[in-house]
């Protein structure tokens, strides 16, 4: 059937890149750079050309997350607090930035009287708040919410809006004369039109998310990646940190990737080997299941 | 940043307020203070905790100790603004700098990209409190800070820009026997200027930010040692006139960049292409 021959040519595809000469070089090379900085650096740790306060050996901070992720295990309530207080604080926030975008990209007169409440939330570093913030909502998850989502709040609404601006005036000439109505015109042409930056806004908010929940976290709190990584700088066991800001980079590279699926799923027609999936779905259920695929070149 | 969408482009179809600019001001004006006076009523009717919430009276009142009477705010200003300039300069000369040098090798770049995706996934900030033990408490350790959270928006606007220089133009260059050196003052970096801009202001937007996040993590000088202590206190009145001040900050250094935007690539509006064109004809008319 098509679904199991584009399978195989999927594996095949994957085969031949894997074997492709230019490709097994650099990531040889790759790995040799990798392997060249971690061995002078045990080198100077072991030889004592290290201070150990101050850059530990990456056999130490190896170590450091082995015991945090195997013996202790203490690393997983906190990642999962942070994850936590960030991904809430992004939908809190991204859902009113997106809300109030879509208000003022219909309404003139709105538009111009939140803009210059939208200027001032925007030049004021919304971690200041952190202090006020945590007097209003406590030390406990709350806080780091609100902080989160608030600093969420400044790109999703002004990738929204300008997104919803850029309307295409033919098009939009186009939507009128063939009679389509205002919310036709909005959900078929405007939102479409604006999906690639309000996509690209939040892909900034979810990274400015784990940053807002880990810096409310340095402020005051009881658990959290955050009061782990500080605490263990405090007590000078800076292997054990960098093992935590390792994670930290984790799980900042896992909310980017996930947007970065979420954006090629929702905006597909950017992607083109997601379009050619797509417009192939698309066939395939329009000429049924019982054509088979064409080959493609 | 907020030209994209803050500007009076209406969607074709929606009506346009064509007011004069003094009766939209007023109205401005008149929403503020209305909003004002609902906040101030709330409080004063008792229907919002002051502690959490204080008048705007008292917020507006408390600016007088902090810059007049006691006067405390000053030193703390200070502070902040020099490890906000200081990191600034730092950060993005050194980020322009070494993104121009990676940018200049493809190998170099490429070797380098995992590293950097790395960098930049993680949240810069978290280095704080290392950054603190490997510096101690003093003005270093915030200076590192800022100095980080202002590298990596240049730096990788940098990178992109020169490396998605336009290959016809590099062609054209080459065949009209231009040197390395000149190609890349001549066309690469004019071409890259504005995304160069872009980065740099971005860095500046988080400087601020930067510095106050080291600032609530150790330091006994700056205005987050300020709010933070204020709100500590549940001073909330005070914290919210630190706040706004923070805010004046901010709006500040925006201008600031927007202005040094403005003549740097000036190019790209149309204001700052006729001063600089109008320049150029009076030096061209005084030479001939």
């Amino acid at each position: 059937m098509s679904g199991a021959s584009t399978m195989s040519a999927r594996l095949v595809r994957i085969a031949t890149w894997l074997t492709d000469p230019v490709f097994l070089r650099r990531a040889l090379t790759h790995l040799l750079i990798f392997a060249a900085i971690i061995g002078v650096w045990e080198w100077a740790g072991r030889t004592g050309r290290l201070n150990d306060l101050i850059m530990p050996a990456p056999s130490a901070i190896a170590e450091a997350l082995w015991r945090m992720y195997f013996v202790t295990g203490e690393v997983y309530w906190h990642f999962f607090v942070t994850l936590y207080e960030a991904v809430a604080g992004f939908f809190i926030g991204s859902a009113i930035g997106a809300g109030l975008a879509i208000a003022a990209a219909l309404s003139l007169t709105f538009r111009r009287y939140i803009a210059p409440y939208a200027i001032a939330l925007n030049v004021t570093p919304g971690i200041a708040v952190t202090p006020i913030f945590i007097a209003w909502f406590g030390f406990g998850w709350s806080s780091k919410i609100a902080l989160a989502a608030l600093i969420v709040f400044f790109p999703v609404f002004v990738n929204t809006l300008s997104g919803l601006l850029r309307t295409d005036r033919d098009t939009s000439e186009l939507f009128r004369s063939l009679g389509a109505s205002r919310a036709q015109t909005f959900f078929k042409l405007m939102i479409p039109n604006a999906a690639p930056m309000i996509f690209a806004g939040l892909k900034i908010a979810m990274t400015s998310a784990l940053v807002g929940a880990i810096v409310a976290e340095f402020a005051s709190a009881t658990e959290g990646i955050g009061i782990l990584m500080q605490r263990y700088a405090h007590k000078l066991d800076i292997a054990a940190s960098i093992a935590v800001l390792l994670s930290m980079a984790l799980m900042g590279l896992f909310l980017f990737t996930m947007m970065e699926i979420a954006d090629r799923r929702v905006v597909f027609w950017q992607h083109q080997n997601r379009l050619d999936a797509m417009s192939r779905r698309r066939r395939r259920r329009w000429s049924g299941a019982a054509v088979a695929e064409p080959a493609r070149a | 940043m907020i030209q994209g969408g803050m500007n009076d482009d209406a969607i074709p179809g929606l009506p346009v307020d064509d007011s004069p600019f003094w009766k939209r001001a007023l109205k401005h004006a008149a929403i503020l203070a209305s909003l004002l006076v609902v906040w101030e009523f709330v409080t004063a009717f008792g229907y919002a905790d002051p502690l959490l919430f204080p008048r705007p009276s008292h917020i507006f009142a408390s600016f007088v100790p902090l810059y007049v009477t006691r006067a405390i705010v000053w030193e703390h200003l200070w502070v902040t603004m020099a490890t906000v300039m200081a990191g600034f300069v730092v950060g993005t000369i050194l980020g322009i700098v070494l993104a121009v040098l990676a940018g200049l090798s493809e190998t170099i770049h490429r070797y380098m990209k995992p590293y950097v995706i790395v960098l930049e996934a993680m949240p810069r900030i978290a280095i704080g409190p290392l950054m603190l033990a490997w510096l101690g408490f003093g003005f270093g350790a915030k200076l590192a800070i800022v100095t980080l959270v202002c590298f990596f928006a240049p730096f990788i606007n940098t990178l992109t820009a020169i490396l998605s220089a336009n290959p016809a133009q590099l062609e054209l260059m080459r065949s009209l026997g231009a040197s390395k050196w000149q190609t890349l003052t001549k066309a690469i970096v004019p071409d890259a200027m504005p995304m160069i801009m872009a980065g740099v202001r971005m860095a500046m937007a988080s400087a601020l930010g930067g510095a106050l996040v080291a600032e609530f993590i150790s330091s006994n000088k700056g205005m987050g040692v300020l709010l933070d202590n204020l709100a500590a206190q549940l001073n909330m009145s005070g914290a919210f006139a630190t706040l706004l001040s923070l805010t004046i900050i901010g709006y500040v250094l925006y201008a600031l960049m927007e202005a040094i935007d403005n003549r740097v690539i000036f190019w790209q509006n149309d204001r700052g292409l006729r001063r600089v064109s109008a320049r150029r004809r009076r030096r061209w008319e005084a030479r001939t």
